[in-house]
């Protein structure tokens, strides 16, 4: 017998081991938001987000940070996906790790879901976040869409520090009432009067259950004897129970009415978003024919640009999917990467053009080439899977004075497999 | 052990060991039967009635009104139907009710405060025992279903509401938040943000109830008792036909299946 326990508690201390000390039988603490599953032809052709920046990439509990920036509902919205016509704007980590502090679009509060995105536009946004629990967060800008679900942004991380226990979040309503703490408020009020209300109910069901039940009463209800089921004493409990209930209701309703005497309706309501007329885009980018290499890892695109602008401008940058291939010939559009953006969305091998420098007026073939193992990594590829097959983004154009152009690429993609195909190249 | 007791018993013929096992047996199906009446609660909960009581903003006067007592009467009136057929007991409601209670902040603590680490403030989840424990009264004192759906439906309907204003009405109070009025519920929805729950997905304050100002909620809790009244018809009757159920019809094909021996053989 001795023998048996210690085996059980050698078992035990090893299964505690593999699983506690290993922990690789355990599931890992989620850190992202599943955005390298959302189909490719949603994160290529929806919402492109750039310009943006992060005020800080640690804080302590109670800090805030901000996130700004700007997002392009694409011109080349899919069809598989319902179009814009109510959103959401926020930012996100795993669960309510950062509280919001306050969201703009276009410079307009953000609590509400906006109506009419229109497809073409750049929107701009700000976020400031709370840290609430302390820890190493990824955090995503998201535009949510009805009909389409959430179509999120650049994720970084965010490190929180301190202690979770600090977190306070006051504020005082228009009534003059001070809330110490938005977490806990009245949560103490609503467990005791759900406690009250259990005992009534658990003294109801004690009442019943303490006599002879299950086979007695099924028996005597067989043998028709059912009037001893239930005695004149029950019914004046049963009575006595419906009337107490009743006077805890108005007597209850009737103080809260007198407590809070203003209260408003959850706010039902959405905005409209403000815009400016529609910018003309100053060089225009018309994709003839575009390929992705799946042995090679390399999109190949040719396209005819043409430069409405009274000066030369060259290409510096192709974005898509959160990923910036960056033309690192053009001081420009280096500089333009801002030194908190997440490396894993800079692709190393940048972006290849061929001959991108474009006189005023002129309209020329371009070859451009984004090659990474980014598009594996990211599970971008399976887009050559879609009904559709077509690939979008984003070119941003410099002039010599380093002003910049932001311009759209769409059109369809083909693949090429195991060596057959096209063979684009400079 | 009661007169009455002692008569229940004699008139079932259960005296002496008999009559001790037949509690042990008690005591091992209400164990059972609280998992399963709460699970059952639950899921019915979750189906049908879901984010509407999940989140403090989500309980508008529209729908929560309407739809939490239409969806909590359903396992109320079923429960209710199972227990008084067969063993006359008139505790259906009140054990879906207070065993929901008990499971649902069990899910608040465990699930959305400690993995999803939402503030209570959030998820204060809302209750039906009031009208639950009203249900089983009016049921005892009458002992017919039909009286209890007339009058213990419409109860059921208006006070939940009432009942639960009383913990909810501070989570109404008037909040100035970024400019906006709000009430102090839908700032709580905005500081604690949940990543798969956009705004827009409340289904909340739409339609045209809305033209009755200030009314609207009691002209949704009306509509709640109405629909109540005919929902617990429904849910007794179904209850009452599964108390029906005396065995599975097998023919001889089913016992082949399972190996036993078919009737033919046994002749």
């Amino acid at each position: 017998m001795k023998k048996l326990i210690k085996r059980l508690l050698v078992a035990c201390l090893g299964l505690s081991a593999v699983l506690g000390g290993g922990g690789d039988l355990l599931p890992a603490m989620v850190e992202a938001h599943g955005e390298r599953a959302t189909e490719p032809y949603i994160r290529t052709r929806t919402v492109h987000w750039y310009d943006m920046t992060w005020s800080k990439d640690s804080i302590a509990v109670n800090d805030t940070y901000t996130i700004k920036g700007k997002f392009r509902l694409f011109s080349d919205w899919p069809d598989a996906a319902a179009r814009p016509e109510l959103l959401y704007v926020s930012a996100y980590g795993p669960g309510a790790v950062l509280t919001r502090v306050e969201s703009r679009l276009n410079g307009l509060p953000a609590q509400q879901s906006f109506r009419g995105g229109e497809l073409g536009r750049d929107y701009e946004f700000e976020i400031t976040m709370k840290g609430r629990v302390p820890g190493r967060w990824h955090v995503h800008t998201i535009v949510q869409v009805e009909g389409a679900g959430a179509i999120v942004g650049p994720g970084k991380w965010i490190e929180v520090t301190g202690s979770a226990s600090d977190y306070k979040q006051s504020l005082e309503t228009m009534t003059g009432n001070k809330i110490d703490d938005l977490q806990t408020y009245k949560v103490a009020d609503a467990q005791r009067y759900h406690l009250f209300l259990g005992a009534f109910a658990l003294a109801w069901l004690l009442w019943w259950l303490r006599r002879p039940l299950i086979i007695p009463r099924w028996l005597a209800i067989q043998k028709g004897r059912s009037d001893l089921l239930v005695r004149p004493i029950d019914d004046k409990v049963a009575a006595a129970m419906v009337g107490v209930m009743l006077l805890i209701t108005v007597v209850g309703y009737h103080n809260a009415t007198q407590a809070y005497p203003y209260t408003v309706p959850l706010r039902g309501g959405w905005t409209k978003i403000p815009t400016q007329p529609l910018p003309e885009e100053k060089v225009r980018v018309d994709l003839t024919h575009a390929e992705y290499d799946v042995p090679g890892r390399s999109l190949r695109m040719r396209a005819n640009i043409t430069n409405t602008l009274d000066k030369p401008v060259r290409i510096g940058e192709f974005m898509t999917a959160e990923l910036r291939f960056i033309n690192k010939a053009l001081p420009a559009a280096v500089a333009n990467v801002t030194p908190g953006y997440p490396q894993e969305l800079l692709p190393g091998q940048g972006l290849k053009v061929d001959n991108d420098l474009l006189a005023p007026g002129e309209t020329r073939s371009v070859y451009i080439e984004a090659t990474d193992a980014v598009w594996e990594v990211e599970r971008l590829v399976s887009f050559l899977s879609d009904v559709d097959s077509r690939i979008g983004g984003l070119v941003f154009f410099w002039d010599e004075k380093g002003e910049r152009y932001v311009s759209e690429l769409h059109g369809p993609i083909v693949p090429v497999i195991k060596g057959h195909g096209t063979h684009m190249s400079m | 052990m009661t007169e009455n007791d002692r008569e229940v018993l004699r008139v079932a013929g259960l005296s002496g060991d008999t009559a001790r096992w037949s509690r042990t047996f008690d005591y091992l199906i209400i164990v059972v039967a609280a998992f399963l009446v709460l699970a059952v609660t639950y899921i019915n909960f979750l189906l049908l009635a879901g984010d509407w009581d999940f989140f403090t903003d989500f309980k508008d006067r529209q729908y929560w009104v309407v739809i939490y007592p239409i969806v909590q009467i359903m396992m109320a009136a079923a429960f209710q139907a199972v227990f008084w057929t067969l063993f006359r007991l008139p505790f259906g409601a009140t054990a879906s009710a207070f065993l929901f209670g008990l499971g649902v902040w069990l899910v608040r603590y465990h699930s959305w405060m400690g993995m999803a680490h939402f503030p209570l403030t959030l998820v204060v989840p809302g209750t039906f025992m009031v009208g639950a424990m009203i249900l089983d009264g009016i049921l005892t004192v009458s002992r017919a279903w039909l009286v209890t759906g007339l009058f213990g439906g419409t109860l059921f309907g208006i006070t939940f509401y009432a009942s639960n204003w009383i913990v909810f009405a501070p989570y109404f109070q008037p909040v100035e938040n970024m400019g906006q009025l709000s009430s102090l519920a839908d700032v709580i929805g905005y500081v604690f943000p949940r990543a798969g729950t956009p705004e827009y997905i409340r289904i909340i304050e739409r339609g045209t109830l809305r033209t009755f100002s200030d009314s609207s909620t009691w002209v949704s809790v009306f509509f709640s008792c109405f629909i109540c009244i005919f929902m617990y018809m429904l849910w007794w009757l179904i209850g009452a036909f599964a108390c029906k159920a005396a065995s599975v019809p097998t023919g001889d094909r089913f016992k082949l299946l399972f190996g036993m021996k078919p009737a033919e053989a046994t002749k």
